[in-house]
């Protein structure tokens, strides 16, 4: 086994670290409206996921698609 | 497609099973690393550490294999269907104990050597390493990547955004896992020489999953089977008896232009023709009242059971045949004779309707 596998691993962890963060800032609510206006802890929920699935968010989020439009934000009933 | 995210979704009955969760777990920790370290007749008692990675372990394959339960158990009965939307909680706490069990064994086992931890974990099992032979350890740390990989898009966010048969196969990977850590128990086990009790729980834990498994697929396959027989005889499928709203009907039209209107009481579902017998009132636009279908017309009443206006009166209109198969009403589309009296189909009504669970249960 070698240790440069293991810093692979981290540094894709890294990435997915600064990918998610943006992610959350700029592009959910726009991927997924059920995520508009969604709170800090719902964001942090997610957070361990999108830091290891990054690649496919990150797909999702360049690829422009949409989902959940007949979600309002703040229609929490 | 539901509401807004949240966290996590809590209600009350959810609150109650975490609990139960939470404090089980606390409970067979503590029992478990306080019987342990009671001196044993060799003298020798072992670790507090070791222990506690024993206790997290083994509380945590204990949790996966009820939750491996549920499944199998609420297709059996009804009783169990409410476990079933908490599993999802159940699962990321086995996940947690899961984690605090790999986290200290890689400490304690590997932490403390020249190399680094994951790295001493691969090699670990040859000539000279902590646990030579058998690499137990990699298969339980191929079941975590598993379980992690479930608990992190164990959110409704990830069911939505993965797609569902993506999520879904993600997370039947978890009879891998489960597979895996029997062979990661057994055979730690051996290795580090404990008592042959390990060995012998585990497959007994496995051997009730996969049996639960191998059962309700047979008695599956049987009502499929039934099912297409009615099918075949002409039987047709009204709806879940919980679907019927209470006191009132649904109207089933059938092929040759008759239509059956299909009342609910309480718990008891029995069919009659949608004619009125007085001047063709559609009956199934009407109430139960007092056990008796009342007309929305002009108040003519039936009784449930055999279609027989109450005394004094003497009315008689046509009743259908029931059958209540994997949770759904058939219908015998041929008539009985006015007036025949047949059993109402009984149900469970504790169980919710399906569209009152807001937790996906894509199963
Ligand atoms: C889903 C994950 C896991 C579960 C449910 C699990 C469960 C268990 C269980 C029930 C035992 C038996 C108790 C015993 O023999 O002492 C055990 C032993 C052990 N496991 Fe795991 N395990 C998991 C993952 C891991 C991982 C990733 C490692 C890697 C470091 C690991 C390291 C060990 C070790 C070193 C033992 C022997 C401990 C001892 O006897 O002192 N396990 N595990
Ligand atoms: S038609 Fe049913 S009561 Fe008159």
């Amino acid at each position: 086994m070698d240790e440069t596998i293991l810093l692979a691993v981290i540094a894709y962890c890294l990435a997915g670290i600064v990918i998610s963060v943006l992610f959350l800032l700029f592009g959910i609510a726009r991927a997924d409206h059920a995520a508009k206006g969604a709170g800090i802890a719902f964001r942090l929920t997610i957070l361990p996921g999108l830091i290891f699935l990054w690649p496919i968010i990150l797909g999702r989020w360049l690829s422009g698609r949409q989902i959940n439009q007949d979600i309002h934000a703040g229609d929490n009933s | 497609m539901g509401h807004q995210y949240q966290a996590i979704q809590w209600n009350k009955n959810k609150v109650q099973y975490d609990i139960a969760i939470a404090l089980f777990a606390l409970l067979y920790t503590g029992v478990f690393v306080v019987t342990g370290l009671q001196p044993s007749e060799t003298g020798n008692t072992p670790d507090p550490v070791v222990l506690l990675i024993r206790a997290f372990g083994t509380c945590s394959f204990l949790l996966l294999t009820f939750i491996l339960m549920i499944g199998p158990l609420a297709r059996l009965s009804d009783r169990f269907k409410p476990m079933l939307y908490n599993r999802r909680h159940f699962g990321v706490f086995t996940f947690l104990l899961a984690t605090a069990h790999f986290g200290l064994a890689l400490m304690w086992y590997h932490g403390f050597g020249p190399l680094n931890p994951f790295v001493s974990l691969f090699v670990s099992n040859q000539p000279g390493g902590t646990f030579p032979g058998f690499p137990f350890e990699v298969l339980g740390l191929a079941a975590f990547i598993i379980m992690l990989f479930m608990a992190i898009t164990s959110h409704d966010f990830w069911l939505n955004n993965l797609s569902a048969p993506v999520w879904k196969a993600l997370h039947m990977m978890v009879y891998v896992a489960y597979g895996l850590l029997v062979i990661h128990i057994a055979a730690g086990a051996l290795l580090t020489e404990k008592s042959p009790l390990y060995p012998a729980l585990v497959l007994f834990a496995f051997l009730i999953v996969a049996g639960l498994h191998l059962l309700t697929g047979l008695r599956e396959r049987g009502h499929d089977r039934l099912r297409r027989a009615l099918e075949d005889k002409g039987w047709v499928s009204v709806s879940a008896p919980q679907d019927i709203p209470d006191k009132r009907a649904v109207i089933v039209p059938l092929r040759d232009g008759e239509r059956v209107a299909v009342f609910r009481d309480g718990n008891k579902v029995s069919a009659v023709t949608n004619v009125c017998r007085h001047q063709n009132g559609p009956l199934g636009e009407g109430r139960v009242v007092d056990g008796c279908i009342t007309c929305p017309w002009h108040g003519w009443q039936y009784r449930m059971e055999d279609g027989i206006s109450p005394p004094p009166f003497t009315e008689k209109i046509a009743t259908y045949n029931l059958k209540l198969m994997n949770g759904m009403i058939f219908l015998d589309p041929v008539a009985n004779a006015p007036g025949t009296k047949v059993d109402p189909v009984l149900f469970d009504q504790s169980v919710q309707r399906a569209s009152e669970n807001t937790e996906a249960t894509v199963s």
